[in-house]
Order: structure tokens, then C-alpha cells, then sequence
């Protein structure tokens, strides 16, 4: 059975983005077929996260008005050939996305895909509520931080309100992926905890994804950091949040300060 | 010298690179008509006045590269027609 | 320290409910409109001065389109006072306000003429509603953005309330968590209800026409539970431990 996610935060920079192409990456490694889906209409970032930005063609909006069918607008990953991309329009707005047009990509996706992952973008406007209109579960993704929590109980709130399933008297399953989250700014009480977070959003945790350089270089190179780094601390956060999504049990891992296990070794040596 | 770290320090010059490459392609985007664009409706009319085909069994792949792109089209075009293509 | 909103009368901002008839057009809107004159034909001017709200969740109408509904139920003699239902309004000055949380009694039928001939009805007084409740219980968090309103009486939240969330309650407001946005309680005129939480840490709270906001609420009483009522026209607040 095909799952929509709505990967959503309601504030901007949180990294939706890179969660969304991480965790696609991660699901599509472990054999499912995933899409990922670009919903930010004039501002696309998901085809430069994954590298894939000289090759678009066709975008969301070309086949919304029937420009393009779907398979000429699905760019297939080089490194991954579970996963394809579906780009938004770099030239349109969100206007041009209609409530019918999405229904029948999301409902064409389903039949092809395992995993059908939309990112949102940030706001509650059209485009995110688009986003999150079909979802069958959303990850919220959330910095430890007043504003982004504040943003992500507003979008929760949304998700029990605009979405198909809501109006169906159904719930979104709702998941809580934190990210940025810096060990060593939590000790000191200068950030929120994870507790705090959990605390004022009430929504079970997916994963703790730490504030990394990996989560930069990886963007750099256009790869998710789950491929361009698997062992590195963020890509096993990752790995641990994509088993979790599939329902495995796995303990909970808090980031601390400790130095990873590469680091580690490389340390001692240039000593 | 930690080895790893001088063949990582390369994430910077190849992020460049890219935005160079691809930015270039955006500014002229907006400006003009998209040639690859024109280029793709040209060749498929082309085809189409000799050669039926579906629409949908058109794949169209494209590399906009720094000097050089690359505009890949690939029409799946119905056998039997062998002969009116030699003739 | 609580600031006095309404000294003067005239000043005087509270909340009052009304019982309206609801109107629930169903598309196709010219056949909807060809039921209704029948309706009427059976029951003339019963609307004339009776408050009436349109409900629009059935249709998709352009701001245009509503303008013109309205006009077509006025030239019935029939006025609406607001309108549910419909997202995309707000802000339109030249539209009824946008009527939130309505909440239905059961329907009636239009009473029928006492004989054949077009003589004047006999108009029956609408049946009493049943008893309401008096309480609303929100069995999860009220999330920030989402308001809550309740004129008729207490309203119970078990889960906390998230900055940038409102309640507003005729009586008194229970929160089994943390209270973090607006509460406004007495919003109907009571100054007797009073607000109690598992931990207080408002942008708001206001009771009877009464509030006090974050500022100046005690620092020593925040993140604790409290009770706030209303005293002489001051909101006090102190912790229950």
C-alpha cells in the first residue's frame, strides 16, 4: 500500500528539504520505490539537494495542465534507481497549482510509488497546504528553537483541520523529526531541550537529527547526506527515522558531544 | 595531514560550480524563450509529419552542462515502417 | 495590576448569542432558489424580520457571485446577517462578517398555510431548542492558531494550549496543562468564572471584560498551576500548590 507523507514545519530553514531528499534516499536504499515531490512552486530546492538540477525538464505544474504526462516529469536518481524526483516549476507561482491537478498526481503516484514523500514548503499558504491536503502521515520537522516550535504547533493544528483525512474524520499520523539540534548549546540551557520540545508539541518523536557540516558539504555536492555520508551522526539519525517510518522499534538516540566514530579515529592518527 | 579532510575540504569550489552552471542557465531562461524548449517542439514536429508516434511514448532527458548541454530525445516509434523509412 | 477596558458604558464589549435561521444553498443555486420561493409561497414573509445566516459550505461562489445571491434573497425579503462557511471573504468589506462556529438546533419546516386559499399563515414561533450542555471538553491540545469558543458555559481542555491559541468561554476555563496563549473567560458577562491551569505561562487572561497580559503577570507564579479570578475589578491570579 503506497504511503503520502507530508514532510512540513511552517517555518522556513528548518530543513525540510534535506530531510525530505535524507530520508527518500534512506527508504530507496533500503528497496522501496520512492518519489519524492517538490512543492515549492517558484522557489524549487529539492532538484539542487539531489543534484539533479541541470536535468529537469518537466516540472509538477506542467503535468497539473497537462503539458507533460508523469513519467517525462519523474527524473530517476543516477545513484539510486529506486528514486525519482518530481520537480516544481522554477518560473510559475503557487497559483498554478490546482486542488484537482495535485488529486491526480497524487492518486497516479500511489499506484507506481511505495513512498510518496511532498515536501512542503515553508507557510501556511497554498502551497503547503496543498502539500499536506493528501498526506497519509507528516513529519514536522522542528529546530529546538521559540519560533520554529511555535510554527510547527500551528501547522499540527492545520494538519487536523486541511487535509483529506481530517475532513474524512480520520487522523494524519503525525511524527516529530527535530533537527539541528546542537548537544552541547542543549547542556548549557541555551537551547530548548528535547523534552521541552516534546513537551509543548505533544507528538511522538520520529528522530533527533544533530547540527552537523555533513548536512552542508552534502548539499554542496548534491547528494542526501545519507548517501554522501552514511555513517556520519545526522545520515544514522536519518537511517534510524526512515526504520522508524516503517515501524521498527529502535531506541531513541540523544546526540552528545562526543566526536563521531570517523572523527575519532582520524584524530588520534593526526596526533 | 589528515588525508580525509583535504579530499573533503572540495564540497565548496564543487557547490560553485554548480550554482555557476546552473544560475547561468536560469538568467538566460528568463530573458529569452527556452531554446531547448523550441528545440524539443521543433524535433517532434519534425518526426510527427513523417512518423506517427504517441505523445506519452516520448522521453526527453537534458544535461545543461557549463560549455556543453546535452538534449536527449527518445521516441519509441511503432514497427512496420521499416519500409516506408528505407523507401 | 490588570487594566480596566470598559470604564464608561459606552465602552462595554461583550459577547451575546443569538439564534439564527440557516440557510444551506445547495448548487445548482437557481434550482435551490426555485425550492425556496416554493417554500415561501406556502409560508409568506416569514423571514421579513427574522435574522437569517447563509451557510456556504455547499457551494464554490466568487465574492461576485455571493454579492448577487444576497442581492436575490433581499429582493425575497429576506436579509442575511452573516455568512458561514465560506473562506474566501474575509476582508471584503462590502459582504455580511463571516459568521465562526455555529452550532446547529434541530430544523424545522416552514409552517404551512391553515387553507387552500393564499390566505395570511398562521405563523408558529419556532419550537424552544432542547437544553444545550454547558460544558465543552477538547480532549487534545489546542494548537496555536486554533480558537475556541464557548459562550454557553465552561470549557475543559485536557491537553495544553499553545502560544497563539485563544479560548473564550462564557463560564469559567479548565486547562489540564499548560496555558500558553489567550484565555478569556466570563466573555458573556460573568465576572464570577474563573480560569484555572496546570501551569500558567498566558499571553492573556481575561475575565468578565477585565485582562492582564504577560507582562504583568508575576514572575514567581509563571510555570505553575494557578487559579485567576476576578476581585473589585482587578484579575488576580495566585498558585494552587
Amino acid at each position: 500500500m503506497a504511503q503520502v507523507l507530508v514532510v512540513t514545519s511552517g517555518k522556513g530553514g528548518v530543513g525540510k528539504t534535506t530531510s525530505t531528499a535524507a530520508l527518500g534516499a534512506a527508504l530507496a536504499r533500503g528497496g522501496d520505490k520512492v518519489v519524492v515531490v517538490d512543492f515549492d512552486v517558484g522557489l524549487r530546492n529539492l532538484d539542487l539537494v539531489l543534484g539533479a538540477e541541470r536535468r529537469v525538464v518537466f516540472d509538477l505544474i506542467n503535468v497539473i495542465h497537462g503539458v507533460a504526462k508523469l513519467p517525462q516529469a519523474l527524473i530517476r536518481d543516477k545513484r539510486l534507481e529506486n528514486l525519482f524526483l518530481l520537480p516544481a516549476s522554477q518560473t510559475r507561482d503557487k497559483d498554478a497549482l490546482t486542488d484537482d491537478g495535485v488529486a491526480n498526481v497524487i492518486a497516479e503516484l500511489r499506484r507506481k510509488f511505495d513512498w510518496i514523500i511532498c515536501d512542503s514548503p515553508a507557510g501556511i499558504e497554498r502551497g503547503a497546504t496543498l502539500a499536506m491536503r493528501h498526506a497519509d502521515a507528516a513529519i514536522i520537522v522542528t529546530n529546538p528553537e521559540v519560533s520554529s516550535v511555535r510554527d510547527s504547533d500551528r501547522i499540527i493544528g492545520l494538519l487536523d483541520s486541511k487535509t483529506a483525512k481530517a475532513e474524512r474524520g480520520e487522523r494524519v499520523e503525525k511524527h516529530l523529526l527535530i533537527t539541528r539540534y546542537h548537544p552541547g548549546r542543549a547542556a548549557r540551557g541555551e537551547m530548548l531541550s528535547i523534552d521541552d520540545v516534546l513537551e509543548i508539541l505533544s507528538t511522538p518523536l520520529l528522530g533527533i537529527i544533530p547540527e552537523s557540516e555533513e548536512v552542508l558539504r552534502a548539499s554542496n555536492v548534491g547528494t542526501p547526506v545519507t548517501l554522501n555520508n552514511a555513517l556520519s551522526a545526522p545520515a544514522r539519525a536519518y537511517f534510524d527515522a526512515a526504520r522508524r517510518l516503517k515501524g521498527e522499534e529502535i531506541p531513541m538516540l540523544v546526540p552528545s558531544e562526543s566526536r563521531g566514530i570517523f572523527n575519532k579515529l582520524f584524530g588520534r592518527k593526526a596526533a | 595531514m589528515n588525508l580525509f579532510k583535504l579530499l573533503r575540504r572540495g564540497s565548496a569550489p564543487v557547490a560553485r560550480e554548480r550554482l555557476q552552471i546552473l544560475l547561468a542557465h536560469e538568467r538566460n531562461a528568463r530573458g529569452q524563450p527556452d531554446l531547448l524548449g523550441i528545440l524539443r517542439e521543433e524535433i517532434l514536429a519534425v518526426i510527427s509529419r513523417h512518423v506517427p508516434f504517441e505523445p506519452e511514448k516520448v522521453q526527453i532527458k537534458l544535461d545543461r552542462g557549463k560549455s556543453v548541454s546535452t538534449l536527449e530525445v527518445d521516441i519509441e516509434i511503432p514497427n512496420g515502417l521499416g519500409t516506408a523509412l528505407a523507401g | 495590576m490588570s487594566s480596566v477596558v470598559c470604564q464608561r458604558q459606552s465602552l462595554m464589549f461583550r459577547a451575546r448569542s443569538y439564534m439564527a435561521f440557516a440557510f444551506t444553498p445547495q448548487p445548482p443555486i437557481v434550482d435551490w432558489l426555485k425550492d425556496l420561493d416554493a417554500a415561501l409561497e406556502r409560508s409568506k414573509g416569514f423571514f421579513a424580520d427574522r435574522p437569517v445566516a447563509l451557510d456556504l459550505s455547499a457551494v464554490q461562489l466568487s465574492p461576485s457571485a455571493i454579492t448577487h445571491l444576497i442581492a436575490n434573497l433581499e429582493e425575497r425579503n429576506i436579509r442575511v446577517l452573516g455568512i458561514e462557511g465560506s473562506a474566501g471573504i474575509e476582508g471584503q468589506a462590502r459582504l455580511p462578517p463571516l459568521l465562526r462556529n455555529g452550532r446547529g438546533t434541530q430544523s424545522f419546516e416552514l409552517p404551512k398555510p391553515s387553507s387552500a386559499a393564499a390566505a395570511p399563515a398562521v405563523v408558529n414561533p419556532p419550537p424552544p431548542p432542547k437544553p444545550q450542555p454547558t460544558s465543552l471538553l477538547i480532549e487534545e491540545p489546542v494548537r496555536s492558531g486554533q480558537s475556541v469558543v464557548f459562550i454557553e458555559g465552561d470549557i475543559t481542555v485536557l491537553g495544553s494550549v499553545g502560544s497563539g491559541a485563544e479560548i473564550v468561554a462564557g463560564g469559567s476555563i479548565h486547562v489540564y496543562g499548560a496555558l500558553r496563549g489567550r484565555a478569556i473567560a466570563g466573555a458573556a458577562g460573568n465576572p464570577r468564572a474563573r480560569i484555572f491551569c496546570h501551569r500558567v505561562e498566558a499571553e492573556l487572561l481575561a475575565i468578565d471584560c477585565y485582562y492582564k497580559t504577560v507582562d504583568d503577570i508575576d514572575d514567581s507564579l509563571r510555570r505553575r498551576p494557578a487559579q485567576i479570578w476576578l476581585e473589585g475589578g482587578t484579575v488576580k491570579i495566585s498558585a494552587m500548590n
